[in-house]
């Protein structure tokens, strides 16, 4: 004979179960959205790490190299108090969502985005060219590898003036690619080049969408595509 | 290593501490952030600002709390930051708005969540990878026992016995059942 609690776990599994009130099925059918949520499952990519670790040696470089600029934590700040809210008891914590806040939440976000566009579009008259920034870093294949680069939308595509240390001159047949990727994961090629210290490469493809931008090694053997040997990678920035 | 002592290291900026600090951490950032964004890109993005936000904020960091919320907090806010950004950028009057903008399709989670997602993926990391792995298949991709047992080649029963097992587990963990 089961349990209640069996039921439960049964009916969290996915099986149908009769025994449940519908205020405890509306609480495990919220446990059970958040197991077939994405967030709950999905991997960052395996060189991350490398980028994480990369930008923050260059955080401390920079903060070496330059005091005066140095990142914040030299004066004692209050501590900040956890965001994390109180747990109450899962019979209230894990209760619907109410639709009236949600609709609340979704006209203050429709009237930061209309501030957004109009704060924008009010800006976009200016004379400064649109520009991007990123810093670049080195995957496992090249982990001394770093630098930066600057996009600038020009009246022939987009600029990308990258500038980057620790990646060996290539020749002999072999080469940089650099790529400019949408979230969508399509992939542009914006340029080859033997070294990487000063370089400008091109781009007929709005830098507001493709936005991820890496080098990959290649060869020269008649195949165009990505080899996939990813050596530098990077997140554009609008420049405010 | 202590985690005092891993905080001062990663304060310091010691590779070493910054990948620990990564590797116990790191995919719950991810999941916070791939919560907020819903996009695999911009939640790499936020996880790589936020590691760098915690190191410039890590002096002020009070050492009874833990590390894990105080993380999660910063890549919140982070990653709400970044979908404000890209909501901004569907205003560009030059390029067109890509499907799936998050200015288009949704508004940022609320902190409460964030938080559920962080718990369940913790908990769902501490499930032994058999049964990791059913209650992947059953609720990301959506398989029945049965389906579930020819992909894997065992018997329905052994995914019955396994579901069952992770599921409670993670009901207890979670707190979500009456003792």
């Amino acid at each position: 004979m089961s349990t209640p609690d069996d039921d439960r776990i049964t009916y969290l599994s996915g099986e149908p179960v009769d025994a449940l009130t519908p205020q405890e099925r509306a609480e495990l059918d919220e446990l059970r959205t958040l197991l077939e949520s994405p967030a709950t499952w999905e991997e960052p990519d395996a060189a991350l790490e490398d980028r994480v670790v990369n930008a923050i040696t260059q955080e401390v470089q920079r903060a070496q190299s330059a005091p005066q600029e140095a990142p914040a934590p030299q004066k004692p700040q209050k501590p900040q108090k956890p965001e994390k809210p109180e747990k109450a008891p899962f019979w209230t914590r894990w209760r619907p969502r109410r639709p009236a806040i949600a609709f609340g939440g979704l006209a203050t976000a429709a009237a930061a985005i209309a501030v957004a566009l109009v704060i924008a579009l009010g800006s976009g008259s200016g004379t400064q060219p649109l520009q991007f920034a990123m810093v670049v870093s080195g995957t496992s294949l090249a982990p001394q590898a770093h630098g930066n680069a600057t996009l600038t939308k020009t009246e022939s595509g987009w600029r990308i003036e990258l500038s980057a240390t620790g990646l060996p001159h290539l020749a002999n047949g072999r080469y940089y690619q650099a790529w400019l990727k949408n979230p969508a994961g399509i992939l542009v090629p914006v340029g080859t080049f033997n070294d990487a210290k000063k370089v400008t490469l091109w781009s007929g493809a709005p830098v507001t969408q493709f936005r991820a931008f890496s080098v990959t090694e290649q060869l020269a053997n008649g195949n165009p595509a990505s080899s996939g040997r990813r050596v530098l990678v990077g997140v554009a920035h609008p420049v405010h | 290593m202590q985690e005092g002592d891993l905080r001062a290291r990663f304060r310091h900026g010691d590779p070493d501490a910054v990948r620990l600090v990564y590797r116990s951490h790191g995919r719950l950032v991810y999941a916070v952030a791939y919560k907020v964004l819903g996009d695999r890109g911009l939640a790499e993005e936020a996880v790589q600002q936020t590691f760098v936000k915690a190191w410039r904020a890590a002096q002020s960091f009070d050492e009874s709390r833990e590390l894990g919320p105080w993380l999660a907090a910063i890549a919140r806010r982070v990653a709400i930051d970044l979908y404000r950004r890209e909501a901004v950028r569907a205003a560009d009057p030059i390029d067109a708005l890509p499907a799936g903008s998050p200015a288009l399709v949704a508004t940022p989670e609320s902190a409460e969540a964030i938080y559920d997602v962080w718990e369940v993926r913790q908990a769902v990391e501490q499930l032994p990878p058999d049964e990791q792995e059913v209650v992947r298949l059953q609720h990301l991709d959506g398989f029945t026992q049965t389906q579930i047992a020819d992909r894997l080649g065992v018997a329905v029963g052994t995914v019955k016995s396994r579901s069952f097992r992770a599921h409670k587990r993670l009901a207890t963990m979670l707190g979500h059942l009456r003792e």
